[in-house]
């Protein structure tokens, strides 16, 4: 009897304090992670090219996650913005010397970010009047339009030979470029949780679920929702950069037409399938979007069906992200982010726990009260 | 000095008038009550004097300030508070979430700040988590801190919206069917929430409001419209013997006055209909009283 209530008294996740030996086994259990994120890309040249993909894609999904998970707008123009990045940076950095100085790849980043935070406001300027499925038209076109119009233009883009957007000699490097890439999720990562936990996030949120609500509790809605344009437009254009840097060449065939559709609808689909709102969830899924195709390719490479898969590319890696987005909206509306909740919780030092509302340790310890 | 006064305010959809020549005031400490049958346009003057609305004529005037213009989140950081008829908070966040959404205006750091990260932001939160909580006890929901607003009742829903309504740092107050899915116990309960409200936080309150014992009991001064007009104004207890409120709300035994309305001078017709009404009402009180001019309201405080 006593056990029993002893054991009631303390609920699941609350008031348990991990001890030394837990955090070492939360450590052990981080290295195979590590392992994959640091020591993997450094084997090849191509590795550490594919771990870079994948930190854009990082930032591109936070980008998402400011404006579709928190502000609730949707964008299917998002490759204008990254594009806009790319193309804005590597004009910068082209203007100078080869390779590039330091101050003025700095200056490409910080160019290409104002310049595509400043694209997002024009968009989120349209986005004040219209909502829902007009707004997705809206953004689709603008993408679309944007892209067409701008990055076709011989003056911007080097014309057939595209804009070459060589790195300073210390990032000459693949690996060398793929840390510094890190150092760029990490700073997203940071401004993503820094609005996410201040007024700014919790405004943002608001006005998603309620304009009324969110105006009558002092956010300047309109305001607001510019910002989380601007901020998830200069994220996208933080990516773009990188974009560029990383194949050291602009190219306006990435961003514009079919491919540039393409990774718009990619950038929605990590948006969704990884969790609307969810940090960790959408970072899981731009992994897996920039890493499909390599991984794909690999497979095919050593299966003997290399030439249907390049034949196939953009269907097969977009038929895997519909069925995954079918799945997420029917089956599993909190997407991948709860799927590994448990575990991201579990490595924050709390309880593994398969119950995920955050209300459940309070009724936990509402009904913990039969001690006496 | 009135702390809200609405002049003549006006508001039309399309061909319908929703609100008609409204006048109104609440003056400092005042809990003022909206009554009125469905569809008479309390939540549209409410509306239009948080700033949702744009009204088509009229003006509204917060401690003698014209803020007929001003947004619905700058009127909030003024100062005027409100709450929903359908509870209004943000469903996906939880309870404390709310509350500190809530003090937006009074978190004492600026976007950009909060985007960088900077030292400041983190002592103003704990200080606005320590003003939710504070927040929480005064309601007496501490145990529900961290749950989200999906697995709370509706009586709950409305008490804590009330929360984050104070949690906005109100002087004025305007709540907007506060004990709807409340049981007559609850009310009660409300009403004497209200009254030490008042007095603890000096908060001055319009409510709307159709549990007449809740009127009864916390306000000061009642105004009922009907059809968007104002029918009445008075003491909750000299409204609720009123014969056309009665009339309004019951209808069936309406008087000629309600009919005449549509085409008549509202002015008119009260004047006209009073004493017609006394024979369907048999009211002796009312029988008494002389249709009184609209203004009588600001007659009666310059006297006081």
């Amino acid at each position: 009897m006593t056990t029993q209530t002893a054991q009631l008294s303390r609920p699941i996740g609350i008031g348990t304090r991990t001890s030394a030996r837990g955090w070492l086994v939360r450590g052990t259990a981080a290295v195979p992670l590590l392992l994959l994120a640091l020591a993997l890309p450094a084997r090849t040249d191509d590795f550490a090219s594919y771990a870079s993909l994948a930190s854009i894609f990082v930032m591109v999904g936070l980008s998402m996650n400011v404006l579709t998970g928190y502000t609730g707008q949707i964008s299917l123009g998002h490759q204008a913005f990254v594009g806009l990045g790319a193309l804005t940076a590597a004009n910068v950095v082209s203007t100078g010397t080869t390779p590039a100085d330091p101050f003025m790849f700095a200056v490409g980043f910080a160019t290409a970010a104002a310049a595509a935070g400043g694209a997002a406001i024009i968009l989120g300027a349209v986005a004040l009047r219209i909502r829902g499925l007009y707004l997705a038209l809206v953004t689709l076109v603008f993408g679309s339009v944007f892209a067409d119009a701008i990055f076709t233009l011989p003056s911007l883009n080097g014309q057939d030979a595209g804009v070459s957007a060589y790195r300073p000699t210390a990032l000459a490097g693949n690996y060398a470029f793929y840390l510094f890439t890190l150092a760029l999720v990490v700073l997203c990562y940071y401004v993503d949780v820094c609005v996410r936990r201040t007024k700014v996030g919790r405004g943002l949120v608001a006005l998603r679920d309620n304009e009324q609500v969110a105006s009558a509790f002092g956010v300047n809605v309109l305001g607001y929702k510019l910002l989380g344009f601007t901020l998830s437009g200069a994220m996208a254009g933080l990516a773009g950069a990188t974009f560029a840097f990383r194949s050291q060449l602009f190219s306006d065939k990435d961003f514009t037409s079919v491919a540039g559709f393409n990774l718009a609808l990619t950038f929605v689909v990590i948006a969704v399938v990884g969790g609307l709102a969810n940090r960790g969830g959408v970072i899981a899924a731009a992994i897996f979007f920039a890493l499909v195709n390599p991984i794909l390719s690999w497979v095919s490479g050593h299966s003997g069906w290399h030439t249907f898969y390049l034949d196939h590319k953009f269907y097969i890696s977009n038929a895997i992200g519909a069925a995954l987005l079918l799945q997420t909206v029917v089956l599993n509306p909190g997407g991948l982010g709860q799927v590994i909740r448990p575990f991201a919780r579990w490595f924050g030092g709390r309880r593994f726990t398969l119950h995920d509302h955050e209300g459940d340790g309070v009724a936990a310890m509402e009904g913990s009260n039969v001690r006496a | 000095m009135s702390v809200l006064e609405v002049r003549d305010l006006t508001i039309r959809f399309g061909g319908l008038t929703a609100v008609d020549g409204l006048d109104l005031r609440v003056d400092q400490w005042e809990i003022v009550g909206l009554m009125g049958p469905n569809g008479a346009g309390k939540t549209t003057a409410f509306n239009c004097i948080t700033g949702f609305y744009k009204p088509s004529r009229g003006r509204v005037y917060y401690r003698d300030r014209d803020v007929t213009k001003l947004p619905p989140h700058r009127k909030a950081a003024l100062g005027i508070g409100r709450t929903f008829q359908n509870v209004g908070m943000v469903k996906s966040e939880t309870v404390l979430e709310n509350l500190l959404t809530a003090q937006h205006t009074h978190t004492g750091y600026g976007a950009l700040q909060a985007i960088g990260g900077t030292g400041v932001v983190r002592q103003r939160e704990k200080e606005l988590v320590a003003r939710a909580e504070a927040i929480l006890e005064l309601l007496g929901l501490q145990d529900i801190r961290n749950r989200r607003l999906g697995a709370l009742s509706y009586g709950t829903l409305k008490l804590l919206e009330l929360g984050c309504a104070l949690a906005t740092d109100p002087e004025l107050l305007l709540l907007d069917e506060p004990s709807s899915g409340m049981g007559p116990e609850e009310s009660h309960e409300l009403g004497e929430r209200l009254m030490a409200l008042r007095k603890e936080l000096g908060v001055t309150m319009l409510l709307i409001e159709h549990h007449v014992p809740l009127v009864a009991a916390v306000c000061d001064y009642v105004y009922v419209l009907n059809f968007g007009k104002l029918l009445a104004e008075g003491d909750p207890d000299e409204v609720r013997t009123h014969p056309e409120v009665v009339a309004a709300y019951l209808g069936g035994e309406a008087p000629e006055a309600l009919e005449q309305t549509e085409a008549e001078d509202e002015r008119a017709a009260l004047q006209e209909s009073a004493p017609a009404a006394d024979a369907p009402a048999a009211d002796a009180p009312a029988a008494e009283e002389q249709p009184k001019p609209r203004r009588r309201r600001s007659i009666r405080k310059e006297s006081a």
